[in-house]
């Protein structure tokens, strides 16, 4: 069978064919990141050089001292992480009590509240943008870090619903029925069986949440307008607003921005498939 | 959870019909007037006419490359692992940072793609790409850069579930690879082609933080003031929160209008109006 044996046993070419794709895949997704990084290490004259230099001939750490020394960098970090760590917890708080329910509590209305969710889901925010700065306004929660958390709970916590929705669904019930049988309430149902169960899911559910409120540029925009309580996305682009424009240091500090989220990304991968099977990404 | 939602766009259609500074307490009834005052506003065309051509530009080549890269990191190969990882990496920096990288990138004096470009001597290469003429390119580029990582996962993950029985009967047909893609691969493709088109395309018309921060909203970034751009503008530098809140109600028309045409031509499979 001649078909069979060309189809069977791949071709030098095609195989170098493939090698050349995965390459340029490669390329494209990691030279940006790669510049980042060299050209947040250049000294000042050689990152300006034409031609450029894509090895760099020496090496300095200068934008990385400018960056913690002469910059707000710390303040705008601990901001962000703060009010990344304060809507994660209440949306996964809220979101599993609240898809536990949609689950297993038969209620009326309950298919339309689903398809709510789902919509809520695609709903963009900025369509929202200007009655919850309204809002925020009439409830003091502007220039504050629990009213920019309020915002994003506000926005994350449908979706945090529609992906833990699906984890839970994946639990048989029967054995919440055993729990039960056994004189267990409720409550140590979802905290003994189904949480540990759903754990892969509740941790993706919090790093897409995370990630949310860690990339926000809109609202951080909106409604924080005092330097100490600026998280990163708003703080650094102030660095564009200094007399020149240090662009070593604003590539240290996308350099300091990624390398959390790439070590983080790193260790929590294979949970991160399992969200994304279940629809569980938006920006 | 309903009042989260609702309430907000609730407010905001009530707010469409107030002339109302965004800072002061200050509200005037003007009925229609704000819609009136947009629709006879050339700058408002415009900008929908960018969202548009962004939106549509950069959500085909997202599905392109998505597909593609999903193809390239079906198979397993040495490191097919560590470069899934570095497909999917994009997609996670913070948008600001990738802005700011591709701000860089291309910097008209100093950018490493335009001093790359330029050794390449083809005719008609523009030396510099962050002008009226070219900023768009750059603002379609980047943003395929970004959140094509999210068509990949979700194509790659579906790729997964084929069965290769499916595969096996068209090689046993004679069918090339080429065939296969377009017989087997593309019809399993199809819902989830769908869904992440819908999903994309919403997204790329309604996003704010990439143009703004390419453009800055002023010099080459009137070339890419986009629907969601104007809207700030006319909410946060001009304060007319009321005008604004009409924006937002258009864009949120257009986007139900949009749904609904796409759900009358392509209705989705039973499955997935239960998933």
């Amino acid at each position: 069978m001649p078909d069979r044996a060309r189809h069977g046993r791949r071709r030098p070419v095609s195989r170098t064919a493939a090698w050349a794709l995965r390459l340029g895949l490669f390329a494209f997704c990691a030279f940006p990141l790669y510049w980042m990084v060299v050209s947040s290490l250049k000294v000042s004259h050689e990152l300006l050089a034409s031609p450029p230099t894509f090895w760099p001939h020496e090496w300095e750490l200068r934008a990385y001292r400018k960056l913690f020394y002469e910059t707000n960098f710390w303040t705008y970090f601990q901001n962000t992480v703060v009010v990344s760590a304060l809507t994660t917890v209440i949306v996964i708080v809220a979101g599993v009590i609240g898809a536990y329910s949609l689950t297993r509590y038969a209620f009326r209305g309950r298919t339309f509240v689903a398809r709510v969710t789902l919509l809520a889901y695609m709903f963009p925010p900025i369509i929202m943008l200007v009655p919850l700065f309204l809002l925020a306004r009439q409830f003091g929660l502007v220039n504050s870090i629990p009213g920019l958390a309020l915002t994003y709970i506000s926005f994350s916590l449908p979706y945090a619903l529609w992906i833990l929705r699906a984890f839970f669904q994946s639990i048989p019930l029967e054995l919440e029925h055993a729990a039960l049988i056994d004189g267990a309430n409720r409550a140590q149902a979802l905290t003994y069986v189904v949480m540990p169960l759903a754990l892969p899911g509740i941790i993706a559910t919090a790093i897409f949440t995370f990630i949310v409120a860690w990339n926000d540029f809109l609202f951080a925009l909106v409604l924080i307008g005092q330097d100490e309580l600026k998280t990163l996305a708003i703080g650094i682009n102030e660095f564009f607003h200094m007399a020149v424009v240090d662009w070593g240091l604003i590539m240290a500090a996308g350099v300091m921005v990624t390398i959390p989220a790439l070590v983080f990304f790193i260790a929590v991968q294979r949970y991160l498939i399992a969200g994304w099977g279940a629809g569980g990404l938006k920006g | 959870m309903l009042a989260f939602t609702l309430f907000p766009v609730g407010y905001n259609v009530w707010l469409g019909f107030f002339a109302k500074h965004s800072l002061r307490a200050t509200s005037t009834w003007v009925g229609l007037g704000n819609y009136a005052q947009m629709l006879s506003d050339p700058d408002f065309w415009r900008s929908v006419w960018l969202a548009t051509v962004y939106a549509v530009g950069s959500t085909t080549l997202q599905i392109f490359a998505g597909v593609a890269g999903a193809l390239i990191l079906h198979q397993r190969f040495a490191g097919c692992d560590f470069l899934r990882g570095v497909a999917l990496f994009p997609y996670m920096i913070p948008t600001v940072i990738a802005v700011f990288v591709w701000r860089w990138l291309m910097n008209d004096l100093y950018g490493v793609i335009p001093y790359v470009l330029g050794t390449l001597h083809i005719p008609g290469m523009p030396e510099a790409w962050l002008t009226h003429a070219t900023i768009m390119w750059v603002l379609i580029v980047l943003s395929v850069w970004t959140f094509f990582p999210f068509v990949l996962v979700n194509v790659l993950a579906r790729l997964q579930t084929i069965p290769p029985e499916l595969y096996d009967a068209a090689r046993v047909d004679g069918a090339s690879a080429v065939r296969q893609f377009f017989h087997v691969t593309l019809p399993q493709l199809r819902n989830v082609l769908l869904i992440v088109l819908l999903l994309r395309g919403i997204w790329m018309f309604t996003k704010f933080d990439v143009p703004w921060l390419l453009g800055f909203g002023g010099g080459a970034g009137e070339a890419i003031r986009t629907l969601p751009v104007f809207t700030y503008q006319r909410s946060f530098t001009y304060y007319q929160a009321g005008m604004g809140a009409a924006l937002s109600n258009i864009m949120l028309v257009l986007l139900l209008m949009a749904v609904t045409i796409y759900f009358v031509a392509f209705p989705p499979s039973e499955e997935e109006q239960d998933a």
